[in-house]
């Protein structure tokens, strides 16, 4: 920084302290016990662009709640003087416990709305744990949430706003060397990526897919163990996590030999639910040719008709529409046999063909009735046009007779005209 | 015996025998030499008239003219009442072909000059029925309540809010307020099924009476003085009645044709929130509406309220004598002029705001049926003509 940059600075510091006093005296000043100036950025500048856009800047929180020091000093030694709390750089561990004084109290956070569990939480995770246990290669907040440029959650330029989360994980454990030390994959974001989860949140953008959170917490992250994954794939499939609740994998699962969703869904990789599963993973645990890869069938087959027939008649109930036919009625039955359909696919875990095939009835029966109706429709509209051919029969017959009195009128004798009318 | 027994209750009540003498006279009642197959379209104006009663009155026991209902008190007598959607279509379908009829029949009337004296009443009394049958179609239009019929309307009261001085008070009259809604279905409801059914009823009354009265004009020129009453021609029962009845069943079996071939769409519920795009009315109002295009807006009120009032007071303009319409050159010329406007106006207005194909062009008409050719790698148009900009 050159002498004319520090003037200029200076002259601000001197303006600033003006207008605070003004505002003191006309009473506008906030009475927090936030310093009104900061002169760190005197010398600190190039922090200065930094914290610009970030929260804490913009709510008027300084340096020195971070850092120690007093930013209302005019002099480097003066703001870092013995006494003003300054402690440069603080330590991960400093930094976890620095961000926890406003943001575990519920005093300062009630006015912003913001939990304030995030400290408490985070020491029950595997970070958190490995913090204060004396490993600083663990990510405290500012890995996850930034420095000085930190901003709120639900800007899309913060590091943890859900289209960017996957990839600040990824920033340590995409690291080979970091999770060789800990004997962790490095590769869970490339995979994350090709499942259902990273695309529809990675490329549809859908920031309510699932990602890394979603699973595994965020501030209390933790791994999931074996058994508590369908809780948490249940916090949004709920009915396929209900519908599981019921099957005949709950023991097995209970008993540790099965991993819920995971077994036959697999977890990063979670491609999209497709019925192919039934030919590839319960051959994994199951003969091919036995009762229960029988029953798997079974269900897959309903599953398959019940998709097909909502589909033919889909296609069907459209065409009618285009044809004129008033398809109302038809319309309102598909729904119903659309969320038949539906319910179907969350019913499929409790591995039950009798409880699929309630569903499958409803949807086959009322896909034939929607099919009957449009069908009686279509064979009214072409009653009707057959019922031209009789009309226009009687019409000719009619005229004909008509037609044949009127020549006959007219080939009566002294009935030919001369073409000139007779006047009194 | 029971037959007898009937003749003798009336015989001793009333003057049976003048009585048969009148119908008499009127069944055989002499018509001119002249009279042609054109001479049934009256008849068959009547029988759509009738066929329109009969079929609005069915439609009449579901119909419901309330903003809420109209359109679904539509869709249920196309869908669920018994043969329904075969009144409503032929209800339709006969508001057309009545005006088509009516308008062959006045275009007959026009070229054999049998409006000239001393039937200019009659004609009058015709023209009168015509434009009330339009006004017909217009009300009846609006009661289905679908997006067509909305903005039809809506745009049909803008331009009678555009004449001059009274122009605010007819349009907010035929609304019922600034906007159409509920108040102008419930109008338009009772113009359509009270007013002007006994209207037109009274009119046709007069108008049959008159012709029945003075008889069928022949092709002669206009006598000086009273014309002579005709003692001798073609019976009007049964010569003139075969013609009408063949005509009379080709009629019916084109109507219940389109009836069923060609049914209208009812389309969807009128949505005062959504404008469709190029908004037309019914193709009997489109040389009208065409023509208002060409002319600054009073300018263009002005001139097509010319037309039906030049058609109303014809027979006092056109003082000619001669019938034949080979001895009226001017007449003649004057007519396939019109004829040919409104065909014009009416091709012009049918294409306008339309994308049509020709020889595997696409061609986009403008408001004024201008086509231009669009390009097919942008989106831009070129004109074929010089755009035509209209008078401001």
């Amino acid at each position: 920084m050159n002498h004319h940059d520090r003037s200029i600075n200076a002259g601000l510091i001197v303006f600033s302290l003006g207008i605070l006093a003004v505002c003191q005296g006309s009473g506008l000043a906030q009475t927090t016990q936030t310093p009104q100036v900061n002169s760190c950025v005197v010398c600190h500048s190039d922090m200065q662009e930094d914290m610009k856009g970030s929260i804490h800047s913009q709510q008027g929180i300084f340096c020195d709640r971070c850092h120690g020091g007093d930013p209302a000093q005019s002099t480097k030694e003066l703001a870092k003087a013995p006494g003003t709390g300054y402690i440069g750089a603080p330590s991960k561990k400093q930094i976890a416990e620095m961000c926890g004084n406003c943001h575990a109290n519920v005093e300062i956070m009630n006015f912003y709305g913001i939990r304030t569990d995030q400290l408490a939480q985070y020491k029950t995770s595997m970070h958190g744990k490995k913090l204060f246990q004396g490993d600083t290669n663990v990510a405290v907040c500012s890995d996850c949430h930034g420095e000085h440029d930190i901003l709120p959650v639900g800007d899309p330029g913060s590091s943890v706003y859900p289209l960017n989360l996957s990839k600040t994980c990824n920033r340590c454990h995409g690291n080979e060397k970091l999770m060789s030390q800990y004997k962790l994959p490095s590769d869970i974001f490339k995979i994350y990526q090709t499942s259902v989860h990273g695309k529809a949140l990675l490329e549809k953008k859908d920031t309510g897919a699932a990602s890394c959170i979603s699973c595994h917490g965020y501030h209390g992250a933790v791994p999931p163990g074996a058994r508590d994954v369908g809780t948490t794939c249940g916090k949004c499939h709920m009915n396929e996590k209900k519908h599981f609740l019921e099957s005949v994998h709950v023991t097995a699962s209970e008993q540790g030999k099965f991993s819920e969703c995971i077994s036959c869904h697999g977890n990063h990789e979670v491609k999209p639910a497709s019925k192919v599963l039934y030919d590839q993973t319960c051959i994994r645990c199951h003969s091919a040719e036995g009762p229960e890869a029988k029953r798997g069938g079974e269900i897959l087959k309903m599953l398959t008709e019940a998709e097909e027939k909502l589909r033919s008649t889909t296609a069907l109930v459209k065409q009618a529409s285009i044809e004129g036919i008033f398809v109302e009625p038809e319309m309102a039955s598909l729904e119903s046999v659309k969320t038949n359909v539906i319910a179907m696919a969350p019913l499929q875990h409790t591995l039950s063909p009798e409880r699929v095939s309630e569903l499958h009835k409803k949807v086959i029966s009322n896909t034939a009735d929607i099919d009957r109706s449009i069908h009686q429709k279509r064979q009214s509209l072409w009653l009707r046009k057959l019922a031209l051919i009789p009309m226009w029969a009687l019409i000719i017959v009619m005229i004909s007779a008509l037609w044949a009195k009127y020549r006959q009128l007219h080939a009566r004798p002294g009935n030919k005209k001369d073409g000139k009318e007779k006047r009194s | 015996m029971i037959k007898g027994w009937i003749k003798s209750w009336f015989a001793d009540r009333y003057d049976v025998d003048q009585i048969e003498e009148v119908i008499k006279g009127q069944v055989e009642k002499p018509l001119p030499e002249n009279i042609s197959w054109f001479h049934t379209l009256g008849s068959m104006s009547l029988f759509l008239f009738v066929s329109q009663v009969f079929t609005g009155i069915l439609l009449l026991v579901y119909y419901r003219p309330t903003v809420h209902d109209a359109f679904e008190s539509v869709k249920f007598i196309m869908t669920t009442t018994y043969m329904g959607w075969l009144f409503r279509q032929v209800h339709a379908w006969g508001a057309n072909l009545m005006i088509i009829v009516l308008f062959l029949h006045m275009l007959r009337t026009y070229i054999t000059g049998s409006y000239k004296k001393p039937r200019e009443l009659t004609w009058v009394i015709g023209a009168a029925l015509f434009f009330l049958t339009l006004v017909f179609g217009f009300t009846g239009y609006l009661l289905p309540w679908n997006q067509l019929a909305y903005w039809a309307t809506t745009v049909g009261t803008e331009i009678a809010g555009a004449i001059p001085w009274m122009g605010n008070f007819i349009k907010t009259l035929l609304r019922g307020g600034g906007a159409v809604g509920g108040e102008t279905i419930s109008r338009f409801f009772v113009v359509h099924v009270i007013i002007l059914p006994w209207v037109l009823f009274f009119l046709i009354v007069a108008h049959l009476f008159l012709v029945r009265y003075q008889g069928i004009a022949t092709m002669d020129p206009v006598s000086p003085g009273k014309e002579p009453k005709l003692k001798e021609g073609v019976p009007f029962f049964p010569d003139h009645v075969l013609k009408e009845g063949i005509v009379f069943f080709i009629l019916l079996g084109v109507l219940i044709t389109l009836a069923i071939l060609k049914p209208f769409d009812l389309g969807e519920k009128a949505d005062p929130l959504q404008t469709p795009f190029a908004i037309k009315p019914e193709w009997y109002f489109l040389p009208m509406y065409q023509m208002i295009k060409y002319f600054p807006k009073l300018v263009g009120i002005f001139i097509t309220s010319l037309g039906p009032l030049i058609l109303v007071i014809l027979p006092f303009l056109d003082r000619g004598k001669e019938r034949n319409p080979f001895k009226r050159p001017i007449s003649m010329m004057l007519g396939i002029a019109g004829l040919l406007l409104l065909v014009g106006l009416g091709m012009l207005g049918a294409v306008a705001e339309t994308k049509k194909n020709f020889f595997g062009k696409t061609y986009e008409f403008d408001i004024y049926g201008i086509p231009r050719l669009i390009k097919a790698n942008a989106g831009s148009s070129e004109s074929l003509q010089p755009p035509q900009t209209p008078p401001k």
